[in-house]
C-alpha cells in the first residue's frame, strides 16, 4: 500500500471538518459520501490548491453535472452550479464566457463525462475554454446504485450487466488527446497530495485542462477498481516524458493497465476568450456593413 | 378608393430571381413611404427547381396581413405561377413573359389560363433583358421595370433600391440591371392599361423617412441589442437561424459575445450558465431545439436563473416541414419540462412587438429570475413590415444584483413578499452559495421535506403572477367594438393580423365585432381575458394547429366554451375563413352548449 495514502473515515473527517469551520474554502454541509468513497480526497485536494494558489472562494465556481462526484459543490465554500446529468461543460462555458475573470471547475463523475455527457467534450476542449474539468472515474454509477458505466471493465458485472459487461470500456485520456485539450493528466484518490497538486497544475493551466482522477466506489465495486487494485496498478509518469510530444503523450495513454499519474500533455493555444476578443476586435476594424441594422 | 391598398404577387422557380425581385419591390414601396407587410415563400431545398413567391402588400393605411387575392401576380415561370391565377383578384393584372417557347406543352402557357375578368399583360421579359443587357438573367428585374412602367410608380425609388441591393457586386452587375429595369419601364410605360389597379401617393411621407422594413426574426435581433445582449448561444435552425447569423454580425461591435455551440441542449446550459453568472444571455431556436432544451428550461426554473430563449415556430411534429409556418409548440412551450416548470411565455404579434417582446423578456427574466420563452412563427419571424424604430432604447438595464451586508450564509431563496429572493453573482464576496436543480431550502441546499417542497413550489408559481403587470409591456390588449358583441375573437401570435383583418371586415359588414390578442401566454392576464368573455356571446379561437392549443389553455384557464378554427396547412390562416365563421356565429345568436369544433383544412394558398 502507499505510503502517503491512508483510509478517509467519516468520524475524522467531521472532526476535521469542525475544526477547520467553514472559514476558508470548506462549507458548512457535510459530504453525504459513503466512508471510504475515493471523493472525500478530492475536497481536501481541491481546497488545499485553491488556499495555496491564494484564489478568493467568491472568485471560484464549481459546476457539477449530477453523480455523487457531482455532490461537490455543496461540499466547498464556492460559488457553485449543480446542474443537470452530463451538462456540465456548456454550463461552465456560459459561466466563462459570461466573465473571464472567474476560475471555473467543472465536476463530474464517468457516467456524467463519457456517456451522457461525452457529446460535449470534444467542443469545449477544442476551443480551449479556460476552465478544468475533474473527471473522478469509479467506473460505474455509483449515485443511482452501481450500474454499468462506459468506463466499465470487460467483464464488469453490475445489475445492468448480471452476465458480465461485454462493452468496451472507453479511453478517456486518449479521447481528451485527441480532441486537442491543452492540458491532459491523471491523478489517482489513493494519492491525496499528488491529487491536491495536479488540481493546483490544471487550475493554474491557460486553457482547457482535464484531469482523469481514478476513484474507488467502496460502496458498489469490490472487485475491480478498488484501493487494493489500484495501489499495485498505479505508476509515475516517467521523468523524461515530454509534456509537449501528443504522440508520446497517446502511447502512454493506452497502456491503460497501467494508469501513469502525472502530466501527460500540455501546449499553450489561444483559448475560447482570447478568440472572442479577436473577433471583437475584427469586427471593430472592419464591420461587415455599415455597423447598424437600418434595415435588412 | 381611398388610398392605395393592393397586393403584387411574385412566382418562379428557385433561381429566377423571384425572392430578389420581392425584395426590391417591398423596399421601393417603403422607401416611397407606403406601409407594406410582405412574406416569401419558398422550398425547403437550397438548389433544384421548386417553387418561390413573394407576396407583397403596399398600403397607405396600415394593414395587418396580406390579402386573401391579390392584385397583380407576375409569372416568372408559367409552370409555377399558373396554380395561381385564382387567387388574383377580378379586373386584377397577370404579367407574364409572352415569348413563344419552342416546346411548351399544351396548357403549359399562362396566355392559356387567365381568366375572363382578369386582364393579362405578355411581355416578352427575356427578350426585353437580353436586348437591354445582353443577358436573359435581369428578367425578374425587367419584370419591376414593366410594372413600374405599367402603374407609373416614378422610377427613381427602384433605380435607387436596385442600387444599394447590388452595392458590393461588379458594377457590370448593377449596369446590366439597371438596363434590364429602364428597357422593361419603356415598354410598361407604353402599354394601354385595362385593370383597375392604382396607386395614389404615399400619405404618410413625413414618417415614411424613419419607417425601415424590418421582419420579425430583424426586430428580435434589434430588440436583442438594445436591451445590451452580453451572451448568446445558439445552433442553426430554420427559421430561427438569421437571428444568431444578424446577432454574429452585430454583437462583437459591441463587445457582446456570440458562440455558436455544439447543439441546443448547450446553447440553453451556456444561456443559463452566462445567466447565473450575471450576463443579459439568449439563444434562439425552433420547435426540434425547443425539445432538446426541455429539461435545461426546467433547471432554470428551479435554480431560478434568468434566461431568453426566443422560439420560432415551424410545421411539426418532429422534423415537419421547415419551411412552412405554423403555430404548434405552444404547449411545449408554456407547459414543457418536468415537473412544475412555470416560466413566463410571450408571443407578439406583429414585428414591432417582435422588438419589444424580445428586450422585455431581458427585464422579465431578470426581474423574476425564471426563463423567458419570446414564441414567433415562420410567419412572423420571415415577414417584412414597415416600422417606426422608436426614438429612445425603451429597455430598462441590468439591475444591480449584489448580496445584502450582514453575516451568515447567503439566503439565495430567503422567503420575501415577492417571492423574488436577492441574487449574488459570482465574484461578488459575501454572497457565496451553491444553486441546483435539486429541491432545495433557502440556502440552496438540497432538501426534500415535504413543506419545503410545498413552500418552494408556491414561490416559483407566485413570483410570476406579477409578470403580467409590467411596465411597458402590453401582456393583452383588444381591438374594435366596445361593450357587449355578439362575436369577439381572440388570438395570438401571428394569425393575430389575420383576425384583426377579419374583425374590421365583419365591422364593414355591419357585424359589431372585438378581438383580443393575448402576448402574455404564461402566466396568462386572466383579468383582460375573462373581462373580454363576459362582453362577447361567442369567443372565437383561430390558430395554426390542429388540436387548437390556445384554445385549449383558455379553455382551461377560464373555464368557458370557445370556437376553434384550427388550421394545420403550413400556411397562414385566411381572412375569410375567420369572417365566415365570425358570420355564422353572429347568424346562431344563442351561446354555444360547448366546444365546437370547426377546422378549416381547405387547401392552401401556396
Ligand atoms: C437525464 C438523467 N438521466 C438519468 C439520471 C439518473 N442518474 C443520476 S446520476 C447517474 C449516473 C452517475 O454516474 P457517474 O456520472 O459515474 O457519477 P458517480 O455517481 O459514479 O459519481 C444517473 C444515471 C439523471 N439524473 N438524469
Ligand atoms: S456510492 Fe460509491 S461513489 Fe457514491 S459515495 Fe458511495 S462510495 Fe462514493
Ligand atoms: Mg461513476
Amino acid at each position: 500500500m502507499n505510503a502517503d495514502w491512508k483510509p478517509v473515515y467519516l468520524e475524522e473527517k467531521l472532526t476535521e471538518i469542525r475544526a477547520d469551520g467553514h472559514q476558508g474554502y470548506r462549507s458548512r454541509s457535510l459530504p453525504t459520501w459513503c466512508p471510504g468513497c475515493g471523493y472525500f480526497s478530492m475536497s481536501e485536494g481541491f481546497t488545499i490548491a485553491l488556499r495555496e494558489m491564494g484564489i478568493a472562494p467568491e472568485n471560484v465556481v464549481v459546476v457539477s453535472g449530477i453523480g455523487c462526484a457531482s455532490r461537490f459543490p455543496f461540499f466547498v465554500n464556492t460559488y457553485g452550479f449543480h446542474t443537470l446529468h452530463g451538462r456540465t461543460l456548456p454550463v461552465a462555458t456560459g459561466i466563462k464566457q459570461a466573465n473571464d475573470g472567474l476560475t471555473v471547475v467543472a465536476v463530474g463523475g464517468d457516467g456524467d463525462a463519457f456517456a451522457i455527457g461525452a457529446g460535449h467534450i470534444p467542443h469545449a476542449a477544442r476551443r480551449n475554454v479556460d476552465i478544468t474539468y475533474l473527471v473522478f472515474d469509479n467506473g460505474i454509477y455509483g449515485l443511482t446504485k452501481g450500474q454499468t458505466s462506459p468506463t466499465s471493465e470487460l467483464g464488469f458485472k453490475t445489475s445492468t450487466s448480471p452476465y458480465e459487461n461485454g462493452d468496451m470500456p472507453l479511453n478517456p485520456l486518449m479521447m481528451l488527446l485527441s480532441y486537442r485539450a491543452s492540458w491532459v493528466g491523471q491523478a489517482y484518490a489513493g494519492r491525496p497530495h499528488h491529487l491536491a497538486d495536479m488540481i493546483a497544475r490544471a487550475i493554474a493551466h491557460r486553457g482547457f485542462s482535464y484531469l482523469h482522477i481514478l476513484s474507488p466506489c467502496v460502496t458498489f465495486d469490490k472487485t475491480t477498481r478498488t484501493y487494493a487494485n489500484l495501489d499495485i496498478q498505479v505508476c509515475d509518469v516517467p521523468d523524461d516524458h515530454d509534456r509537449a510530444d501528443l504522440m508520446a503523450a497517446m502511447a502512454m495513454a493506452e497502456s491503460s493497465d497501467y494508469p501513469a499519474l502525472g502530466v501527460f500533455y500540455e501546449e499553450q493555444r489561444p483559448t475560447l476568450g482570447d478568440v472572442m476578443e479577436e473577433i471583437g476586435r475584427r469586427a471593430r476594424s472592419v464591420p461587415i456593413h455599415g455597423g447598424v441594422i437600418a434595415a435588412e | 378608393m381611398h388610398g392605395t391598398d393592393l397586393q403584387i404577387a411574385i412566382c418562379g422557380s428557385a433561381g429566377d430571381g423571384t425572392i430578389a425581385a420581392g425584395d426590391i419591390l417591398k423596399r421601393t414601396m417603403a422607401l416611397m413611404g407606403y406601409k407594406v407587410i410582405a412574406f416569401d415563400l419558398y422550398p425547403a431545398e437550397i438548389r433544384g427547381f421548386g417553387k418561390c413567391i413573394a407576396r407583397v402588400r403596399v398600403s397607405s393605411e396600415q394593414a395587418y396581413s396580406l390579402k386573401h387575392h391579390s392584385d397583380v401576380l407576375v409569372s416568372l415561370h408559367d409552370g409555377h405561377a399558373i396554380p395561381h391565377v385564382g387567387e388574383v383578384r377580378d379586373f386584377g393584372a397577370v404579367i407574364f413573359d409572352d415569348a413563344p417557347i419552342a416546346r411548351v406543352a399544351e396548357g403549359g402557357h399562362m396566355s392559356a389560363h387567365v381568366r375572363p375578368a382578369q386582364i393579362p399583360y405578355g411581355a416578352s421579359l427575356r427578350a426585353i433583358s437580353e436586348q437591354a443587357s445582353g443577358n436573359a438573367r435581369g428578367r425578374n428585374i425587367a419584370a419591376l421595370g414593366y410594372l413600374a412602367g405599367l402603374y407609373d410608380i416614378p422610377p427613381e425609388a427602384f433605380q435607387q433600391t436596385i442600387m444599394r441591393k447590388f452595392a458590393g457586386k461588379p458594377e457590370a452587375v448593377t449596369e446590366a440591371n439597371m438596363q434590364a429595369f429602364d428597357a422593361g419601364y419603356d415598354v410598361g410605360a407604353g402599354v394601354f392599361k385595362l385593370d383597375d389597379v392604382t396607386m395614389e401617393p404615399p400619405s404618410y411621407q413625413a414618417e415614411g423617412a424613419r419607417a425601415v422594413m424590418m421582419t420579425g426574426n430583424g426586430a428580435t435581433v434589434r430588440g436583442l441589442l438594445d436591451a445590451g445582449i452580453e451572451c448568446f448561444f445558439g445552433y442553426p435552425i430554420t427559421p430561427a437561424t438569421s437571428i444568431m447569423e444578424r446577432l454574429a454580425q452585430e454583437m462583437p461591435l459591441r463587445g457582446a459575445r456570440l458562440l455558436q455551440t455544439e447543439d441546443e441542449i448547450s446553447a440553453i446550459a451556456a444561456t443559463i450558465g452566462a445567466g447565473y453568472a450575471g450576463a443579459r444571455a439568449a439563444t434562439a431556436t425552433s420547435g426540434p431545439g425547443l425539445a432538446l432544451m426541455a429539461e435545461m428550461l426546467g433547471l432554470g426554473v428551479m435554480a431560478e436563473v434568468p434566461s431568453v430563449i426566443v422560439v420560432s415556430q415551424r410545421g411539426g411534429p418532429s422534423t415537419g416541414m421547415p419551411t412552412k409556418t405554423e403555430q404548434s409548440d405552444l404547449n411545449m412551450a408554456v407547459f414543457g419540462a418536468s415537473g412544475d416548470a412555470q416560466r413566463i411565455v410571450l408571443a407578439p404579434t406583429n414585428v414591432e412587438g417582435c422588438y419589444r417582446c424580445a428586450g422585455k423578456a431581458f427585464e422579465l427574466a431578470e426581474r423574476h429570475q425564471t426563463p423567458v420563452i419570446v414564441l414567433l412563427d415562420l410567419y412572423l419571424s420571415n415577414r417584412y413590415e414597415t416600422v417606426i424604430p422608436p426614438k429612445t432604447n425603451p429597455f430598462a438595464p441590468k439591475p444591480f444584483e449584489g448580496p445584502s451586508v450582514g453575516g451568515g450564509p447567503f439566503r439565495r431563496f430567503a422567503e420575501t413578499p415577492t417571492n423574488v429572493s436577492p441574487r449574488a453573482l459570482p465574484g461578488q464576496a459575501g454572497g457565496v452559495h451553491t444553486i441546483t436543480g435539486l429541491e432545495h431550502n433557502e440556502l440552496g441546499r438540497p432538501s426534500d421535506l415535504p413543506e419545503m417542497h410545498a413552500a418552494m413550489s408556491r414561490k416559483r408559481h407566485e413570483k410570476l403572477i406579477a409578470a403580467t403587470e409590467h411596465p411597458g409591456l402590453t401582456v393583452a390588449k383588444r381591438f374594435g367594438d366596445e361593450g357587449p358583441v355578439p362575436v369577439g375573437i381572440l388570438g395570438w401570435g401571428s394569425t393575430f393580423g389575420e383576425i384583426l383583418e377579419a374583425m374590421f371586415a365583419a365591422q364593414a359588414e355591419g357585424l359589431p365585432c372585438t378581438a383580443m390578442k393575448v402576448v402574455m401566454l404564461s402566466p396568462l392576464p386572466l383579468e383582460h381575458i375573462e373581462a373580454f368573455f363576459a362582453d362577447c356571446t361567442h369567443v372565437l379561437v383561430p390558430e395554426l394547429n390542429y388540436e387548437g392549443q390556445f384554445a385549449q389553455l383558455i379553455c382551461g384557464a377560464t373555464g368557458k366554451p370557445v370556437t376553434r378554427l384550427t388550421r394545420a396547412t403550413g400556411t397562414p390562416m385566411q381572412v375569410e375563413d375567420i369572417l365566415s365563421e365570425v358570420r355564422r356565429l353572429a347568424a346562431t345568436g344563442q351561446p354555444s352548449e360547448g366546444e365546437t369544433d370547426e377546422r378549416g383544412l381547405e387547401a392552401s394558398l401556396s
